[in-house]
Formats: structure tokens, sequence, C-alpha cells
């Protein structure tokens, strides 16, 4: 009988499930979530999917045609589109065994410094997120140009420099990878400083050296985290296109410039539409594989019995040695990768050049500032940008919360394909979004803009909010809410307690996430603005279509000491530890 | 109710003397204080130049408010076909053969007289919209490294530029350019467009395939790349301010016109600011603010330019030296020259 039930609901199932209101938990904890996306993403959807099925373009043909499978047919039966697909497919890998490889000792570290200097920690992983990808790119050319800092310490070191690096898949796979690094740390992050003490002293008392503890009980245990930073930086390198455009000099093909030209140079809807479905499904099959393998890679979550892993002694002596020194390595990497934006703008923002992608400093001027602080436009965007990610984060958790404990503790038949339908908006471009979004701007310019913009920011959001807080649930301590149960403690009080101050870690991350994404999203805000509402990315990506000037690099520096600023109240306000908060 | 023929003939009639007043309703319907017009346009120089010489004395006749809808050109014209008819924009601004589309397919309207400036326009800049701004696309390169300085668009195909050109992106205004004269000059043109694919074939490998001009002036500034095929009005800026090394040809067999063009949407409800927006960007304080800050060179006819500027501009018969093409076969053909380009040339 126990085989047949969902695992889940065993290793989940609390008291007073089993009855019919407790059947009835799931569905309504994944209720709200699931109505906002069928009102705000699956009208888009739709129309994406009605556009792949005409026949050709046309972009004032009426959007129900005769279904026809002409451009899927075309696109499987074209080498270029199969080929580009893969190459897609294959960098996004790239950049998340990247991310994962730059990631992981980067949340170790995280998890280890002082707490007092936590939130510092955290505005240095957030920096690419707080930072325009014009910088950002920037950053990397001069680290791998023919004269850059790679080829001077190659120089410097007697080796021969390396002139091929920029424009290659490897140089849009180290920039993708520190964008996305954000992502994958945060995930980590609460589930690496959630593993008890006593578990490193129990391993620690049976003879681990810090490797094999590493190996054996922080990496395992980490895996709800991982899954989530994997999936999340998979799906998003796979739609990726400003950055690949920057950095791969169009040498480098995605998917995401094909779609993103042939939807908006060619006003070929159906062919956009066509190929952004095929990624998706694609990348969507890749992700549910992940889930799969990391599931049969947990068994103790399911109460299964797990095969006990042993290494060859000669290799757990060579990674004895080796292990640290890789580390730290590594770390030195992912933090030089996320330093060199803050660095540049820091020098930057203060540059008296004409444009924003100038290499050297030129002269000292406060001109940016003043044309961002008291320029007018700036400042009405920002405030517009502002309370758009507010309004955006506070209603995607409100949405994302229930749904996270639904898969976290109370998953029903039906909840996999349900929760793969929450991350659909992840695996979809943005721009075919976009696309169906313009198709529907009838009814979509009927709602006040400002709750238009905010219902479509939502929807972005929700699948990294998801993501990262159901990884949080999951690491709740169930025992004491048990305990405070047995104590007499109502489930009002024990959500307000026990379980809300436990989550407070995760909840931060996801708050800070979210507002960061809706505060810096542009691909799909810029279909969507209107004269009276233009965000702070908007504005500056309209001058990135003429030509970028450093107020770019002062609006970032901006950012980031408000960011620093903000997440130091944020460490008084919550505990960004665990361990401290229970 | 019947109609007999007496009647229907009546109506006909009413309906004759009526229509053409409902067609030009709106063309006559005065601005009012208060009335909104909606501009959609690049950020950055160009929202501030429009901002002080169109806004300002705008505002000031007829006391209306201007909102701007700021982006890229992509998305802007996106926007505007999702719209046709019922537009959110009154002006928008595109490129030449964008523009003239966007005329035959009914979403802006064609230029007229109604903009008394339209009379001074050279002809090029009378199709498809206004005719903003000159910006002509050419060769530009590094003088540091040519044996000898580049007078032709044949002499890109000089082996010393092997493996370091920077060849523009297409589909966008440069790449366009690029491609239709290595048609051109090598015997074909648009309506035989493979001469111009093979010969660019015959420059790989690029440097890289660059997208903008910002991105070509920092493959300059690390030397990823030393030639490429740009606008000359700002790459002029980029060599005065930034890299006095890069040279900005005027090849013998012309450049390749290229133009801002600024366009009314069919439907529009300010018929009337529209014109007069266009009028005062037509102006001659705002075309000299457009050639000083930007080197874009005037549309319009008999400007008193500054001497010091004009070196800088294409200006009076130079205008008529420029390459121009057959924008409906161009565009007509986007679509397949860019999956051509992007199986031949980019990847």
């Amino acid at each position: 009988m126990a085989e047949t039930r969902p695992p889940a609901t065993i290793a989940g199932g609390g008291p007073g499930q089993r009855g019919c209101t407790g059947r009835l938990i799931g569905p309504l904890l994944a209720a709200p979530v699931t109505l906002w996306l069928l009102l705000a993403f699956a009208a888009p959807l739709v129309v994406v999917v009605l556009l792949s099925l005409h026949a050709a373009p046309d972009p004032f043909g009426a959007l129900f045609q005769s279904p026809s499978l002409a451009q899927f047919a075309m696109l499987a039966e074209d080498r270029f589109y199969l080929k580009l697909v893969g190459e897609t497919l294959a960098l996004a890998a790239g950049v998340t065994l990247l991310t994962v490889l730059l990631g992981y000792p980067l949340a170790l570290w995280l998890t280890r410094l002082p707490l007092r200097w936590r939130s510092l920690g955290f505005a240095v992983i957030l920096i690419p997120l707080l930072t325009n990808v014009v910088v950002r790119s920037l950053g990397i050319v001069l680290l791998l140009a023919p004269d850059g800092l790679i080829n001077q310490v190659l120089v410097a070191l007697g080796l021969q420099p390396w002139r091929g690096m920029l424009y290659t898949h490897g140089a849009v796979a180290i920039a993708l990878a520190q964008v996305f690094m954000p992502f994958m740390v945060l995930a980590l992050y609460d589930v690496l400083q959630g593993t008890s003490p006593r578990v490193h002293e129990a391993a620690q008392s049976l003879g681990a050296s810090p490797m094999t503890r590493l190996l054996v009980v922080d990496l395992p245990l980490s895996l709800p985290g991982l899954r989530a930073g994997i999936i999340i930086v998979f799906l998003m390198a796979s739609t990726a296109y400003v950055s690949a455009t920057l950095l791969g000099g169009k040498k480098v093909l995605t998917v995401g410039m094909i779609v993103w030209q042939e939807a908006l140079q060619n006003l070929n809807g159906p062919l956009a539409s066509a190929l952004s479905l095929v990624l998706t499904g694609t990348s969507t099959a890749f992700a549910v594989a992940i889930f799969f393998v990391a599931r049969q890679l947990m068994p103790w979550k399911e109460s299964r019995p797990g095969s006990v892993l042993s290494l060859p002694r000669w290799l757990m002596v060579t990674l004895d040695l080796v292990g640290p020194v890789l580390g730290k390595l590594l770390l030195a990497c992912a933090l030089l990768l996320l330093l060199l934006p803050l660095v540049l703008v820091c020098i930057q923002s203060f540059n008296d050049v004409p444009q924003a992608t100038v290499a050297g400093f030129r002269a000292f001027t406060l001109e940016w500032y003043r044309r961002v602080l008291f320029g007018g436009a700036y400042g009405a965007a920002f405030v517009t940008s502002f309370q758009l990610a507010c309004a955006s984060a506070v209603v995607a958790i409100a949405l994302a919360l229930p749904a996270a404990f639904a898969l976290a503790r109370h998953r029903f038949r039906g909840l996999t394909a349900l929760g793969a339908f929450w991350t659909l908006p992840l695996s979809l471009p943005h721009i075919a979004i976009g696309v169906g979004m313009l198709r529907l701007l009838q009814v979509y310019t009927a709602l006040p803009p400002f709750f238009g913009l905010m219902a479509v920011h939502v929807v972005l959001i929700l699948p990294f909010a998801i993501a990262l807080l159901q990884t949080s649930v999951e690491q709740l301590d169930k025992a004491q809410e048990e305990a405070a149960a047995s104590l007499g403690a109502g489930p009002a009080s024990r959500l307000a307690l026990i379980t809300l101050p436990g989550l407070a870690p995760g909840l931060a991350a996801a708050c800070i996430m979210s507002f960061l994404l809706s505060f810096g999203e542009v691909t799909v805000t810029s279909f969507l603005t209107t004269a009276r509402l233009t965000t702070l990315p908007v504005r500056i990506y309209s001058e990135a279509a003429f030509s970028l000037e450093p107020t770019v690099h002062a609006v970032s520096a901006l950012l980031i000491v408000a960011t620093m600023l903000a997440l130091a109240a944020l460490n008084r306000l919550v505990q960004l530890d665990r361990l401290y908060a229970r | 109710m019947t109609l007999n023929r007496r009647t229907f003939g009546k109506l006909v009639l009413g309906a004759g003397v009526i229509a053409p007043y409902a067609f030009s309703r709106t063309a006559l319907a005065q601005p009012k204080p208060g009335d909104e017009l909606v501009v959609g346009i690049w950020g950055g120089a160009q929202e501030r130049i429009v901002k002080e010489h169109v806004e300002k004395a705008l505002v000031a006749k007829y006391g209306c408010k201007v909102s701007y809808v700021l982006g890229g050109t992509p998305e802007r014209r996106a926007r505007a076909y999702a719209e046709r008819g019922r537009p959110s924009f009154d002006v928008l601004y595109l490129n030449i053969f964008e523009s003239r589309q966007a005329v035959k397919d009914g979403v802006t309207q064609a230029p007229t007289a109604a903009v008394p400036q339209f009379a001074n326009l050279h002809e090029a800049a009378k199709l498809g919209g206004y005719g903003v701004a000159l910006n002509p696309c050419t060769i530009v390169y590094d003088k540091r490294k040519a044996a000898k300085p580049i007078t032709s668009w044949k002499d890109i195909w000089n082996p010393e530029w092997k493996g370091r050109i920077a060849w523009p992106s297409y589909p966008g205004a440069q790449g366009t350019a690029g491609l239709l004269m290595a048609a051109k000059i090598f015997g074909g043109s648009e309506s035989n467009i493979g001469v111009g694919f093979d010969k660019i074939k015959e420059l790989k490998p690029f440097a890289a395939i660059q997208g903008s001009q910002d991105q070509l002036f920092q493959m300059f500034d690390q030397g990823v790349a030393d030639l490429s095929v740009e606008f000359g009005s700002f790459t002029r800026k980029y060599a005065e301010t930034r890299n006095p090394n890069i040279e900005i040809v005027n090849p013998v067999e012309g450049q390749a016109i290229t133009m801002n063009v600024a366009c009314i949407t069919v439907g529009t409800q300010n018929q009337k600011l529209a014109e007069e927006w266009i009028n005062l960007h037509l102006s001659e304080p705002c075309m000299l603010a457009y050639a000083a800050e930007t080197y874009y060179s005037p549309t319009v006819k008999g400007l008193n330019i500054p001497d010091a500027l004009k070196s800088k501009l294409v200006l009076g018969d130079d205008v008529g030296k420029l390459v121009d093409f057959d924008w409906d076969l161009v565009i007509k053909s986007q679509a397949a020259w860019s999956s051509r380009f992007n199986r031949e040339i980019a990847g």
C-alpha cells in the first residue's frame, strides 16, 4: 500500500492531512498561482501556439486560421535550425556546468562568512544583477581582449598570449555564467547553511577530511538547491540573446537571437513562435530529466534505502591534496568575475567620455550623476521601476509561497504537470511572450498600465520564486512544528512563530531576487511600455539602440549602493542565517 | 423601410458631399491646450535634441503636452504594426526601408505638403515619411593598419584586411548597406544579390560580426578588428573624441544612403500637432543641433551651415551622389536574405 502512495506524501504528510480537507490542501495551495498564470500567461502562450500553426507570416492576418504544421515541418527538415537548437542547448549546458563550478565554492564561502559581513557578501553575489549588460560585457571584453587582463598575465608568466578568446562560445559562456551565478548561489545558500553543524561534527568524528565531508555529506544534502539552481540556470541560458549578441559577435548564434530577428526584424511571428516552442519543449524535457535524476540521487527524501558511497583511498588522498587549492582557485575566479563589473562601474561612472563602452579613464566628471539625479527623466523612470518591482515581488511571493508548500509537502495527482506549467514562463523565450502580448494589446491596454505590467512581471518572476521557496520549505525542520503542535500551538501561531521565521532566509533571498528580476526586466516590458509608464531599463535600452552614455554606469553605481544599504537594513531585521533564526 | 431610387440617389449625393469632410476632419481639427502628442523615438542624444528644439516650441505655440515612448526601432515598429489603425503613437521614427514599407502596409501616412518644410526636402527624403536626418553608411577603418588609404569599396577585398574585418550584421541599416554595396560594385544588384553574398563570403574569416556602432567602437578600442561598414556620422564623433586613428572613407562609388524618417501614424487623433512637430524637427535650429551633436546631415535644402561643420556633413550635390536602392525589393527580400546571411556569413 505504502508503495502505491505518492512518495512525497509519506515524507511530507503532516497531521490532519489524511481527511477530506487534508486532500484539498494541496490543490488549494496550488490554485492561486495557477489562476494567475492562466489569466496573465496562458493567453499570450495560446497566441504563440496559434501563431506557430500559421502556414505563412502575415502581420495583419487573423489569429485563428486553419492550423498548419508548415513551420514545424520546415524546422525539422532544415539542418540549420536543428544545429541551432543543438548548439543553443549545448551552450546552456556549458553555462550551467560553469555556474555550478564557480557558484558552489561561492555559496560555501557565503555560508562561512561571519554574520555581520554576510549582507556585504550578498551584495557582492548580486552585483551582476545590479549592473547593466553593457558594463558586464565590457568587463568580459577587457578580460578576454587580445591585450586584455588574461593575456597580460600569460605574457607576464612567459606564456604565449591567446588572441582569439573574444567572440567565441567560451566568451558567451563566461558572460552568461557571470550573470546567472547569483541564481545558483542563492539556490544553494539556503540548503548549505541549513545543514546542522552536528552533521559536520559527526562526519569529522568518523574521520572524514574536509574534502570527504564536502563530497559525501554537503554535496548530497545540497542536491535540492543544486537541482533548483541547475534548472533555473539552464532554462535562462537556453533563451539568452543579449549577452550572446554582445560577446558572440554573431559568430555565436542562439535560438533567442534568431527568434528576436524573425519576430521583430522580419515580422515573421509564425517562425519565431514555432522556434520558441521547439526550444521550450526540448529545454523543459531537460528540466524534467534533471528533476527525476535528482530524485533518484536523494533516496532519503522518499525513505528509500540509499547505496553506500565509498571512494577509493588513492582518490581521497588526491582530492584532499588538490581539492582545497582547486576550491580556492574557483572561488577566486568567481569573485573576480563578480567584482569586475563593480570596479568598472566605479571607474566608468566618473569617466568623462562620450560613450559608455569606452575602456580607458580620461578625466573625472560628476556629469553622469548629475544627469541621473537631477535630469528629471531618470528619476521618474526609477520611481516607476521601484514601485513596479516592489508590487511585483510582493504579489509573486504571496503566490509562490503556497505553491512551494504544495510542491514540498502537499503533493497530489497532477502536481508534477502543474509544476512544469509554472516553470513555462522561464523556458519560453521572453521575446515570444512579448510577441504574444502584442497580439493581445487591445485587451492589455484596457487594463490600468501599472497593473498590466505588474501582472506580466509577476508571471516572469514566479518560476524563480517557486523554485527558491520550494527548496526552503523542504529544508524546514518538521520536528519543530510538531513540537509546537504538541504544546498546543494552533496552525496560525505555528505559521507565525515557527514556519515563517524558519523560512526567513529563503524568503529574503526570494524577495531580493524577485525585486531585482522585475527591476531589470526589459525584453517584455519594452513592448508594453507606454508614454506614461517608462521603466528605468527601458529608458536605458532606448539609449543603447543609439549610443549608450555613461549615465548607465551612474545608475548601476547608485543601485549597488542602494542594495548594500537595503541588505544591511534587512540583515538587522531578518537573520540571513537559518541556524541563528531557529 | 424601403429605398426608392430617388432617396438612394439623395443619400449617395449627401454621402459624397460629406465624405471629403469626414476624410479631412482630423487634418482640420485644431489642437487644443492639453492635447497630448505621443512620439516614439530613440533615447539619449536624440531625445534631448527634440525636447529642446521641437517640444519647447510646440508646447509654447499650442499649450499641448508631449510624451515619449522610448525604445529601439524594431520594438517600435512591431508595436505600430500591432496597433495599425488605432495607434498609441502619433509620430514615430523609423529607418529608410522600414518607413517606406510602413506606408505601403497602411501603418503610417505618406508625406504631404501639409508640413510646410516638405517643400524644402531633398527628393530622397520625401518618400515613406519625412526624412529628418541623412546618415549614410561607408567604410571605416584604422589607418595605421592600411598599406595605402582606402578609396573604393573594392579595397575591402585587399588581402591585407583578411581576418581584420568586423562585418556588419544583417538585417540592420549597416548590414543592408554593406550587402547592397558588395553586390553593386561587383556587377550585381538588389535583384541579383547572390553576387554580394559570394563576395562577402570571400572575406571570411571575419574578426567578428558587429551588431551596433557601440560594439564596433569597442572592437576598434580593443584592437579586435580594424575595418567595418558603419554610419559615417557617429563614427566621426568617435574618431574625434576617442580614436583619432579611425578614418571615414568617402569612396569613389559613393556612400550608401541611410536615413532617419519621421512618420505620422494612420488613424492619429492629433494630425495637426503631428505635422507641426515634424515641421519643427525640420526647422533650421533642430537640423543644426543634430548636425553639431551627432554629425547627422540635414535633409532640408538651403540651410546656413557653419563652416566648421561643412566638411563633416553630406551637403548639396553630395546628397545626389549617395547610392540609393530599390527599397521595396530590399524589404521584400529581407527574410530570405537574413536567412541566407545567418547560414553563409554569420555563425
